[in-house]
């Protein structure tokens, strides 16, 4: 069952990011946004910790979680600015509109949350499996 | 003008590096901020001579109605002119002081002096009430480094902690008092509110706005019953006690309260209290400085006095004490700044601090004994010193008020022990041959020297051609404080008056103090029951009662029982919403749903009870997680059949995450263990459990009774398209409209996140389960 479990938290790991990420973009016009996706890809990789070890976890995450999340509230801090310069007030967003589709300095104040989500719940994720697992 | 201001912090922020480049000199070059800012103030004496100020405003917080106004009248440029031109001989006198020890010690101390500076010069120039608060603070502060410069020494700390206790403490009353000025007037201008007194005094807070400035005053000024700080802070090196004691800190109480003078002058207690509180610290303060040992002890009980003199002469009416207050604020720095600077030189020379041990030092200081004879002379009212002036203007104050004879005794008597102090002081260590120093480690050089000499030689060169300053100070600065022009005759001689009579038998008593200082002195230091009545015992009290307080309820309430410490939330929690239920105007009761039963709704809800039921009953931990998952899996599955789908996808993530995390710490565990808490302990959580979920029950169903105001709603389903390009009306709130409200929510997750990612640190190593 452990060999199974393993074997398929990879997949499932993938699987899960992908969720994730789809959650964090539809978010603007259907359910979802940068809290849940967020959430979704901390469990995919406590899922990886959980069946592999943290060590893999930590790899297959490639920044450290609490850089991770310093770098998120920058984003969001960064992603508020640009309305500075248009009319002067901290978190108006700018809007550009591809196709049919608006892009703009919402999603990436968005995708900041998203990575706060991220680093913060694999810290504590981390810190916690580190100590039982054998 | 505000560069004045601005050249201070600058001159602080460049003290240190210059202090590391300049070396022994740095005391001299440092000294040309505060001499600048000298000239630029006596700059403006042509403005404010004839009555008028100077202002320049610069706007701060509009919105909250501050500004920073300055004001120069006749009297803070008498304070401004005393806090830069007795800080530039404090910074030389520093540069000497210092000039054997550590050079990174100098640089911060001349930092320290001049951020100092800064914030006397930031409260006395400041019209808006609200900034000059925040410089009276920051006096407090820096006050608070001064004195506790030498942080090893166990007394300094003492002292300095005591001191910001005091005057920190009495400053937040200060701005108690500021702030129901500001919803009584509905401005913080100083200049609008002495013009509106009227409107003031006629509030019903008249009364406590009185109060509460004048208990921030007493605090600083060293008031009885807040008189013990100041001679403790005499732990401060000399060139800072010099400074504290003669031009700054401990006269901002006497400036704030000459100021408000103008302002309650109709309200008869307001003075009272003054001439009252002023002639008990004068009497207390007297009678401490006679049974003071150390030299500069006595020096600080004899500041406290005369803090007590100018309180008392600020609660008189009248041109004369107005005159004689800004006389004696003059006089008194001038002979205070130098007796320190000669007790400094005395003490640094000889390493002995007791007055009682030292003697005949002039053969080796010989320049400073002169000064000390002629600043102690106009300490003592002698002719023809300005001290002589400014105490026969105290006496015609006195004399000309209404008053009754107690407080003219009183003065007197405390103006004999001045004179008494000053011939201790000045004669004792320096000429008696009495316990004869043989050697000095230290002699005199000229840094050390400048300071004394010319603030002793300026005693007498005032003395002698007192119209000048006259014309130039004291007249703008009485007619600033009586608020109108004061044609002020400052000369030395008066003629034949009842106030030169009570002058000579001042002399005459100080005279017998000092021939029989010795006997008195040992009679009062017989007396300790007295003096710890009159010392800082109230002080400790309050200090070590509130220590008390705090470690018992650290006992009980934070005895380290994760358990207790969930009871006691839990139990808040279910008070604080029955009391809002049951007292509150809503009340609550609890309608019948309209329409009918939804089956699916009571399954889930049926379902979601089951599983509470189950952890209750569960033995194991591992049963008890699953059962209340069950519970919060069909919280999302609700959240789901009401339309809410951001929230129950929210939901399910989190109650996967907890299960996970839950797992962890679980692991570490025991799998099975008997209970640990007894049958009674038990009982008593299961009926909290039970209240809590009853109350919380009787909100929930109360709330959803109440019919819901869709206005919001509406508002947010048509522009959020509009506006934030988004369908989902909950994401674009969280990333459009309330932006600011989640970018603060992500930094709090973030930093309590880092807090427990500190705090676990290492467990894991340490807790190794499963063997």
């Amino acid at each position: 069952m452990q060999i199974i479990f393993a074997t398929m938290s990879r997949l499932f790991f993938v699987l899960m990011i992908g969720v994730s990420l789809f959650m964090l973009f539809r978010g603007h016009n259907e359910p979802g946004g940068g809290f849940i996706g967020g959430l979704i890809a901390a469990l995919g990789f406590a899922l990886l910790a959980m069946a592999r070890d943290v060590e893999t976890a930590r790899r297959a995450l490639v920044v450290h979680p609490v850089a991770l999340m310093g770098g998120g509230l920058l984003l969001s801090f960064v992603s508020g600015l640009p309305g500075l310069l248009s009319d002067r007030s901290f978190l108006t967003h700018w809007w550009m509109e591809i196709g049919s589709t608006h892009l703009g300095t919402a999603t990436t104040f968005d995708i900041g949350v998203y990575c706060v989500v991220v680093g913060g719940v694999l810290c504590l994720v981390f810190r916690l499996y580190e100590g039982i697992e054998q | 003008m505000a560069w004045i201001i601005l050249i201070a912090l600058a001159g602080a922020a460049i003290a240190r590096p210059a202090a590391e480049l300049l070396g022994k000199a740095s005391g001299w070059v440092m000294s040309l901020v505060p001499l600048a800012l000298f000239v630029m103030i006596l700059q403006h004496a042509g403005d404010v001579a004839d009555g008028g100020a100077v202002m320049s405003t610069i706007s701060w917080v509009p919105s909250l109605g501050v500004d920073v106004t300055l004001r120069l009248d006749g009297f803070s440029m008498l304070f401004s002119l005393l806090i830069t031109g007795i800080g530039t001989l404090v910074t030389i006198y520093a540069g000497a002081y210092f000039a054997e020890k550590p050079v990174a010690d100098m640089g911060r101390f001349l930092a320290l002096i001049l951020l100092f500076m800064a914030a006397m010069l930031g409260t006395v120039l400041s019209d808006d009430l609200i900034v000059m608060f925040v410089f009276w603070e920051l006096t407090s502060l820096t006050s608070f480094m001064l004195i506790g410069f030498d942080g090893h020494k166990p007394e300094a700390r003492k002292a300095a902690i005591q001191s910001l206790l005091v005057t920190g403490g009495g400053g937040l009353v200060l701005f108690a008092g500021i702030l129901l000025i500001g919803m009584t007037l509905g401005t913080f201008s100083f200049t609008e509110v002495l013009s509106r007194s009227g409107e003031l005094v006629a509030s019903p807070w008249a009364g406590v706005i009185a109060a509460l400035i004048m208990i921030g005053a007493f605090t600083k000024s060293a008031q009885v019953p807040f008189h013990f700080w100041l001679p403790n802070a005499m732990a401060a090196p000399t060139p800072a006690s010099a400074y504290l004691h003669s031009a700054t800190m401990v006269k901002l109480g006497i400036f704030l309260l000459a100021r408000f003078d103008a302002v309650f002058a109709t309200m008869p207690a307001f003075g009272t209290t003054l001439v009252v509180v002023g002639s008990l610290t004068m009497t207390v303060a007297a009678l401490k400085a006679l049974r003071a040992e150390g030299y500069k002890a006595v020096l600080a009980h004899s500041t406290v006095a005369s803090l007590g003199i100018l309180v008392m002469l600020i609660g008189l009416d009248g041109e004369v004490a107005a005159v004689a207050t800004v006389g004696f604020i003059l006089a008194h720095a001038l002979y205070k700044a130098a007796l320190f600077f000669c007790a400094g030189t005395a003490i640094h020379a000889t390493g002995e601090t007791s007055l009682r041990k030292l003697g005949g030092l002039a053969r080796f200081l010989p320049v400073t004994a002169v000064a000390a004879v002629l600043a102690s002379l106009s300490m003592a009212g002698l002719p023809p010193f300005v001290g002589f002036i400014s105490k026969e203007y105290l006496f015609e104050a006195q004399l000309t008020n209404g008053w009754n004879v107690v407080p003219i005794v009183v003065a007197v008597l405390v103006n004999a022990v001045m004179c008494g102090v000053a011939g201790v002081v000045s004669i004792k260590p320096f000429y008696f041959k009495s316990h004869r120093v043989d050697a000095v480690k230290h002699g005199e050089t000229p840094g050390l020297l400048v300071g004394p000499l010319l603030l002793a030689t300026g005693g007498v060169v005032i003395g002698l051609f007192p119209g000048g300053i006259g014309d130039l100070l004291i007249g703008p600065a009485a007619s600033a404080l009586h608020g109108s022009p004061i044609d002020v005759s400052f000369k030395l001689w008066h003629g034949l008056t009842p106030m030169l009579v009570l002058s000579a038998l001042v002399v005459s008593i100080g005279v017998a103090i000092v021939v029989w200082w010795d006997a008195i002195h040992d009679r009062l230091r017989r007396h300790d029951r007295l003096f710890r009545l009159i010392g800082d015992g109230g002080y400790h009290f309050v200090v070590d009662g509130t220590l008390e307080i705090a470690r018992a309820s650290t006992r009980l309430l934070q005895n380290g029982d994760q358990r207790r410490y969930t009871a006691v939330v839990v139990a808040v929690v279910v008070a604080g919403l029955a009391i809002a239920l049951f007292a509150g105007p809503a009340g609550f009761y609890i309608a019948a749903p309209d329409g009918s039963l939804r089956v699916s709704v009571t399954l889930v809800l049926a379902l979601s009870a089951a599983g509470a039921v189950a952890t209750v009953l569960a033995r194991s931990l591992i049963a008890a997680l699953v059962s209340v998952g069950i519970v919060g899996f069909a919280v999302a599955v609700i959240f789901m059949l009401n339309g809410a789908p951001d929230l129950a996808l929210t939901q399910i993530a989190v109650e996967t995450l907890l299960v996970i995390l839950l797992t962890a710490v679980l692991l570490r565990l025991p799998a099975r263990q008997r209970h640990s808490r007894t049958t009674g302990e038990r009982r008593r959580d299961a009926a909290l459990a039970t209240a809590f979920g009853l109350v919380i029950f009787l909100a929930v169903a109360s709330m959803s009774a109440i019919p819901i105001d869709m206005s919001l709603t509406e508002y947010f389903g048509q522009t959020s398209y509009l506006e934030g390009f988004g369908r989902n009306v909950v994401n674009v709130i969280l990333v459009d409209y309330r932006a600011i409200d989640t970018l603060g929510e992500i930094a709090v997750v973030a930093f309590a996140t880092i807090a427990a990612w500190a705090l676990l640190r290492g467990s894991g190593a340490r807790v190794r389960t499963k063997e």
